[in-house]
């Protein structure tokens, strides 16, 4: 990928003659350093979960926010620059408040995916004085995996910072992604219960994580019809953590 | 507000707040603008099981002058072209047709929008709440309407909101707006929701036991709407002309145009 | 709508109530008590227009007065603009509103010319119908109402819409739009209105109406007005316009008058019996 590279990779808008975005492509990259996270769709809701990195036995591990709520039934997880991803985090919970706030309804997971996605390409070099001056100088280092469940049901899109999205039944981001899509691929299938897919998640976890997992390094959340978004607390990670440390 | 629209000869003519000739030079000259008429007419909207009907005249009037008999009060929100194909939810304006029209037309667009960003019809519910907020927005300038939104809710059930000009809204079984509404509203009282109907059979005198109202088929509702607007020409000079009429089942809108009294 | 045009618009005590100034906020209270104001009334006056759709077109027609309150101060003044070879607007009210109009929609045509230039039958499909001028001039007189700065008119507009039916329409200062098979401004709408209304009571009788029996209509109501208005004259324009374009007269003179019934009338001036 960086064989062409010149100078076409200064200016974040311009193409380079191959007719790439070398500085869109490079915001990937800064997801690929980030802390594994993962999704699972199954029929009754979404499981969500992230990896914590400890970096130091000093820290606060409740601290480490890469799981957050968006709207009662939309949910996020994270990787890559954290501090990017609140201020698209900050745009996705005010377009679904407006939503609710105007049509009296929850939005759809995808028109709030969509938002976060129209954010995400407002970066450049506008001059001053124009009408829509950008709001970042740089692409987004961030990537957000968003959970939800409207009338169409539980559903999971990966966001990129190049603004596009896709849904998906499970994936994976960050640095353990590679090792822990190709997991998912293998044992995903459409009839996993809630309890299975935890199991599935921190399974995944386990064998791409440099630490050892344990209740406090990873962080599962899930969305339900019935709940809506909810993080799960350390007793149930608990409970979660030593359903799989029997095996 | 038969407003401005004079009927009287010059030596009659009203009077006014505001100077219509230059004051004294130098003297601040008064802002004789008024924004608002009253073009007359009348809506009604009746939600029943699996529908609902809206209404209204075609007759458009400057004081005691026609202005139009063909000026409708109902309009089709969203849908594909100039004829809304497919749309399932109708608004119904009465009061200052400008602003009715300004209205309609600015609702009609959020109804479209929110299919190409959403990816599905708006519910009436949502297309309500929308509209409430339109008005109120415009609370320091109010458009002058009264409106009434109609639709089939996502139950499948009749659904109508009736909506002061500053966005307080409602939803309701029944409700008239515009000239003739404080004719219509007590009919509507009497024949929609029973009141003053007792059963005569249920006790002696004040024991008696009010009627208890349900969703009316379509049938009787039509014939309730008639009713209303043939009566309502004939005692308030606004209304008449013709008699436009939205049906909004799951299958979509009916519409039905029957000439009133042109007097 | 009455023949002063500058009570258009205005709220009447009769039926609002006088105004009261107390309930301004104090910035915008002068010491008379009075609001802080930009805003005109007419000035320099035209009366009534008047319109009939038949079956291949719309008849127009408008005096050449324009009127300095009760003062008949320019009797040349053309109150039918063409535009566009394919419409033709009709302005009561004030005149220099008029002229601003006249000089925004001018500016159009030069834009529309521009963008689709050349001038034969193919080109002109695509020129902007009556209609489509109708909702223009519509949304500019709305516009500028909601500005509280509004131009002081009423306006017919009359031609053919993109499906070659007869189109007229009315906007007037306040943006309110309407349509019928026959309009008024003004006096007109209580004096020639009625008359045009029992030629044309409805779509299907402008449908069989002929050129000849609208024109002769129109004719006989400007001669109405013209015996009642008193700001009116007997000089006028009118104009057809049907698909073949607009064929617009700017000299006509009121003919057959019958003065006859004014013998009748008593107690004016300085009859004495």
């Amino acid at each position: 990928m960086f064989i062409a590279r010149s100078e076409y990779d200064r200016g974040i808008n311009t193409f380079s003659p191959e007719g790439r975005l070398f500085q869109v492509e490079y915001s990937l990259e800064a997801i690929k350093l980030g802390s594994t996270a993962i999704g699972l769709t199954t029929a009754d809701g979404v499981i969500l979960g992230v990896e914590k990195r400890i970096t130091s036995t000093l820290l606060e591990t409740s601290s480490v926010e890469k799981v957050v709520e968006i709207d009662r039934h939309i949910g996020c997880a994270m990787s890559g620059l954290q501090a990017d991803a609140r201020s698209m985090i900050e745009h996705a919970r005010v377009t679904s408040q407006s939503h609710a706030f105007n049509y009296s309804e929850p939005i759809k997971v995808e028109s709030c995916t969509q938002a976060i996605c129209d954010l995400a390409l407002r970066f450049g070099e506008s001059a001053s004085g124009e009408e829509e001056e950008s709001i970042m100088s740089r692409p987004f280092g961030v990537a957000l995996l968003i959970a939800g469940h409207d009338e169409n049901g539980p559903s999971l899109y990966h966001a990129e910072p190049s603004g596009t999205f896709y849904r998906y039944d499970a994936k994976a981001i960050g640095s353990g992604s590679e090792g822990a899509q190709a997991e998912l691929q293998a044992s995903y299938h459409k009839s996993l219960t809630i309890p299975e897919a935890e199991e599935m998640v921190l399974k995944t976890l386990k064998q791409v994580m440099e630490e050892k997992l344990d209740a406090n390094n990873v962080q599962l959340a899930s969305v339900t019809k019935d709940k809506g978004f909810r993080v799960y607390s350390d007793e149930e990670m608990k409970t979660c953590v030593s359903r799989i440390e029997g095996e | 507000m038969a407003s401005i629209s004079s009927f009287a000869m010059p030596s009659e003519a009203p009077t006014y707040s505001f100077a219509a000739a230059q004051s004294a030079s130098g003297q601040p000259r008064q802002h004789g603008f008024y924004p608002y008429t009253d073009n007359g007419g009348s809506t009604l909207g009746i939600s029943g099981d699996s529908f609902t009907i809206l209404a209204g005249d075609t007759r458009s009037t400057s004081g005691y002058n026609i202005n139009t008999r063909y000026a409708p009060k109902l309009f089709k929100l969203g849908g594909s072209g100039p004829n809304h194909e497919g749309s399932k939810i109708v608004l119904s304006v009465v009061g200052f047709a400008a602003d009715g029209n300004a209205l309609q037309e600015r609702l009609d667009t959020i109804v479209k929008m929110y299919k190409y960003q959403h990816g599905k019809d708006i519910s009436v519910h949502a297309c309500a709440q929308r509209l409430s907020h339109i008005l109120y927005n415009k609370r320091f300038f109010p458009y002058y309407v009264h409106a009434i939104l109609g639709g089939i809710d996502e139950e499948g059930k009749g659904a109508l909101y009736s909506y002061d000009p500053v966005g307080s809204y409602e939803r309701e079984q029944c409700r008239a707006a515009g000239a003739a509404a404080s004719l219509i509203m007590p009919f509507l009282d009497n024949q929609v929701n029973l009141k003053n109907q007792y059963d005569p059979n249920s006790g002696p005198g004040l024991e008696k036991v009010q009627r208890v109202p349900k969703p009316l088929d379509r049938t009787t509702v039509e014939e309730i709407v008639r009713d209303a607007f043939t009566s309502a020409v004939e005692r308030h000079i606004e209304v008449g002309d013709g008699l436009q009429m939205m049906i909004i089942t799951k299958d979509g809108i009916e519409e039905v145009y029957t000439p009133l009294k042109q007097d | 709508m009455n023949h002063f045009p500058e009570a258009w618009g205005r709220p009447r005590d009769d039926i609002y109530g006088s105004y009261n100034p107390q309930f301004l906020p104090n910035s915008h209270a002068q010491q008379s008590g009075h609001p802080t104001t930009h805003t005109q009334s007419p000035i320099v006056t035209g009366t009534s227009v008047i319109a009939v759709k038949y079956k291949d077109g719309v008849v127009i027609a408008a005096d050449n007065l324009a009127s300095y309150g009760s003062l008949a101060r320019f009797t040349d003044v053309h109150r039918l603009k063409p535009f566009n070879k394919k419409a033709v607007v009709g302005f009561g009210g004030d005149v220099s509103d008029m002229q601003y109009l006249d000089r925004l929609l001018n500016s159009l045509d030069v834009k529309e010319n521009y963008s689709h230039g050349h001038d034969d039958a193919e080109s002109d499909k695509a020129l902007m119908s009556a209609k489509n001028l109708h909702t223009y001039l519509s949304k500019v007189m709305y516009k500028r109402r909601s500005d509280f700065n509004p131009l002081w008119n009423a306006l017919l507009v009359c031609g053919l819409s993109e499906d070659g039916t007869p189109f007229l329409a009315s906007v007037d200062l306040l943006g309110t739009t309407f349509s019928a098979p026959t309009l008024a401004t003004g006096f007109g709408a209580h004096l020639a209105q009625p008359i045009l209304r029992r030629v044309v009571p409805d779509e299907a009788a402008s449908k069989a109406l002929d050129k000849e029996a609208a024109v002769a209509a129109v004719k006989e109501c400007m001669k109405v007005l013209f015996y009642r208005d008193a700001r009116s004259m007997n000089e006028y324009s009118i104009a057809v316009v049907d698909k073949s374009g607009v064929d617009l007269k700017q000299k006509e003179k009121l003919e057959g008058q019958s003065w006859a019934f004014a013998e009748q009338i008593k107690g004016y001036g300085t009859q004495t019996v």
